[in-house]
């Protein structure tokens, strides 16, 4: 793990292609990142902001496929040691068979799902297919979340959790008040290595984060620089790393 | 409440983002407790009289049938519903719900804009903020009712994402909801979304239905089939609601057949290549491939071309207690002619493939046997296609002309 700021950097794979999805995960890797968030694009993505949505539909018309996502995880994953999630959404598993889905998961060396619109009651059989295959499912919660229902989840002994710090999409500028903060060390408590993502893009941010959860996942502030480099038509490697160096 | 499902067998549920879990979870209670209140039940039903002119007829085609020379066909005339469709039954419904509950904003999205319109009317009159969701292809092909929106006073947010229409305007407005759900209601138009919506929107819409029922004990008609267009569904499940627990008459559904059974060329999800999927909070059945990504869908009438379905259509059509057709572009519009030369009326094109199936299933009865068409909609604000498809030169001749003038 780092020295620093515990962080987990997200992307999309396939976007803008899948060879400048793979350099730019390694350059968050060459940056400190602590954890990958990989997302597999789904024409559909509700939860996330316009941003994200048009990066989940570039990379699809750029061919991108479940059969990639599995080969790009994989080479990925034996790159590097930097533990590597898989984020996507529900209809990528029903089409296989959520079984078949996530056995494919643990064989490209994932080390955690997170499947934001398949919560613990309406998970099709993932809670049980991860833990037949070894693979945590990471359940995501929000800050207001009922109190029955978050006992259910943390009775569910996770290993991690991920919520946001907010509510709403990805993509906005996130101000963390007290109650966020009240709610993270209440999560923190539970033993569960909690990482709080939804609008962080700045290190002041990370670091007011930093002692009340294991890690803090940066998103769409990434996307956005990988899409300037693609628009412009320039690597971008560098600016990746430089802007996880700078978070951590 | 008569009925509260979460799931019609393995369809329906609540497949959300955590964030949207409270909302949802308020917004059931709220419907709950609504549809046990007198007085709001009440007050639903003077506004549906009042303002939306409910009873709508349950019209005897008699020339239709003459030329048809099988049953005798009905048209239940939804059109005549102020705005012009069933889908202000809802619209209204939900909106009187949002208002009981507190919220100052509504959010809708719409497809063929008939939805947008009947929550922009119903938001004027209530004193509501509302906004509309609909892609920017949508917004091409039905600028009247853009137009009619913008005149109620509801901002029409054009949609640029995906494949700019309904489903995509769908996912905006959930996104919206998401992080306003304090003040903000979101009114869903179709009888899908996750739980509690599919249950709200069809007994909002199953006046249809009930008026339908009364009729036929009234005048003692035999019927034997009645007949619906399903894009999402809403008109659909509303006009059967009363029937489905009863092993007759015969249910049947018509989805858009589009240009052919091609990929990307039809929205049949029922007829065609629909899986069980999991899209946009519910599970239904979907158009989608291999991988699980929508693909693209078609049809001639905006309303129609969504690609998922209501669960409770989904599963009643599993079951068998609704047959479903597909009816293709050039079908529908062959019908939309029909009855306007018949019988003097413009079915709405998505009403339009019900029409087509009508008429096929009346030629299996004879006289003194009833079959029933829902017409959804009028075809007001489909002129622009309608007009272009079939008088294309005299129409553009007039938008030239209209266009040099302005």
């Amino acid at each position: 793990m780092a020295d620093g700021n515990i962080v987990m950097t997200h992307l999309v794979a396939g976007y803008p292609n899948l060879e400048e999805s793979r350099l730019a995960a390694l350059a968050m890797v060459a940056g400190g990142a602590s954890y990958l968030e990989v997302q597999f694009p789904f024409s559909d993505p509700i939860a996330d902001g316009p941003l994200i949505q048009g990066a989940c539909t570039d990379a699809l018309n750029e061919g991108f496929s479940t059969d990639k996502g599995f080969e790009f995880l994989a080479s990925l994953t034996a790159e590097t040691d930097v533990p590597v999630f898989l984020m996507t959404y529900g209809n990528l598993l029903m089409a296989p068979g959520v079984e078949n889905f996530v056995e494919r998961a643990a064989e490209s060396g994932v080390a955690g799902l997170i499947i934001p619109d398949l919560p613990y009651d309406y998970d099709e059989g993932l809670y049980e297919a991860g833990k037949k295959a070894g693979i945590p499912v990471v359940p995501v919660v929000i800050p207001g979340i009922d109190e029955e229902r978050l006992n259910a989840v943390l009775g569910m002994t996770p290993p991690f959790i991920y919520t946001a710090v907010r509510k709403g999409i990805t993509g906005a500028r996130t101000t963390i008040g007290e109650d966020t903060v009240a709610f993270l060390d209440k999560l923190s408590r539970s033993g569960a290595k909690v990482l709080a993502g939804f609008g962080i893009r700045e290190k002041e941010q990370v670091d007011l984060l930093a002692p009340h959860v294991h890690g803090t996942v940066v998103g769409s502030a990434l996307v956005e620089i990988i899409g300037r480099c693609a628009e412009e038509k320039r690597a971008c490697s560098g600016e990746v790393k430089a802007f996880v160096e700078s978070l951590i | 409440m008569a009925v509260y499902n979460d799931f019609f067998g393995p369809y329906g549920g609540r497949y959300v983002a955590e964030l949207l879990r409270g909302p949802l979870d308020e917004l059931e209670a709220a419907f709950k407790e609504a549809m046990d209140d007198d007085g709001f039940l009440k007050e639903l039903n003077r506004f549906g009289k009042e303002y939306i002119g409910r009873p709508t007829p349950l019209l005897y085609a008699e020339k239709a049938s003459k030329a048809v020379g099988g049953a005798d066909i009905y048209i239940k005339l939804e059109g005549l519903a102020n705005t012009g469709a069933h889908k202000i039954n809802n619209a209204a419904g939900q909106a009187l719900l949002a208002k009981r509950m507190g919220k100052s904003r509504i959010i809708a999205e719409t497809g063929a804009g008939q939805h947008g319109v009947a929550t922009a009317a119903v938001c004027a009159r209530l004193g509501l903020e509302c906004r509309v969701y609909m892609g920017s292809e949508d917004i091409k092909r039905q600028r009247p009712n853009v137009f009619l929106m913008e005149m109620f006073g509801a901002e029409v947010f054009p949609v640029e994402s995906g494949s700019k229409t309904l489903k995509d305007a769908v996912n905006e407005a959930l996104r919206d909801w998401a992080s306003s759900s304090a003040d903000t209601h979101y009114l869903i138009g179709s009888a899908l979304g996750p739980s509690p919506y599919p249950d709200m929107v069809r007994e909002f819409q199953s006046v249809i239905g009930k008026e339908v029922k009364a009729e036929q004990e009234k005048r003692k008609l035999q019927v034997r089939a009645m007949v619906a267009c399903v894009g999402g569904g809403s008109n659909a499940i509303g006009f059967f609601e009363p029937f489905i627990h009863s092993g007759t008459p015969r249910l049947i559904g018509a989805e858009a057949g589009g240009t052919g059974p091609e990929e990307g060329c039809h929205a049949a999800r029922m007829t065609g290549e629909g899986r069980t999927g999991v899209i946009q909070g519910y599970k239904s059945r979907f158009l989608f491939d291999g991988d699980g990504q929508v693909l693209h869908t078609h049809s001639i009438s905006a309303g129609l071309d969504y690609p998922g379905i209501g669960p409770q259509l989904a599963h009643l059509g599993d079951t068998g207690r609704i047959e479903f057709t597909s009816v293709r572009d050039d079908e529908a519009l062959e019908a939309l002619r029909f009855f306007a030369s018949n019988e003097g009326i413009i079915f709405a094109l998505e009403s339009a493939h019900a029409g087509a199936a009508g008429l096929k299933i009346a030629e299996q009865y004879k006289p003194g046997e009833a079959v029933i068409i829902n017409m959804s909609g009028r075809g007001d604000k489909d002129i622009f296609i309608t007009a272009k498809a079939l008088q294309r030169d005299k129409w553009f001749d007039f938008l030239n002309e209209e266009t040099k003038n302005g």
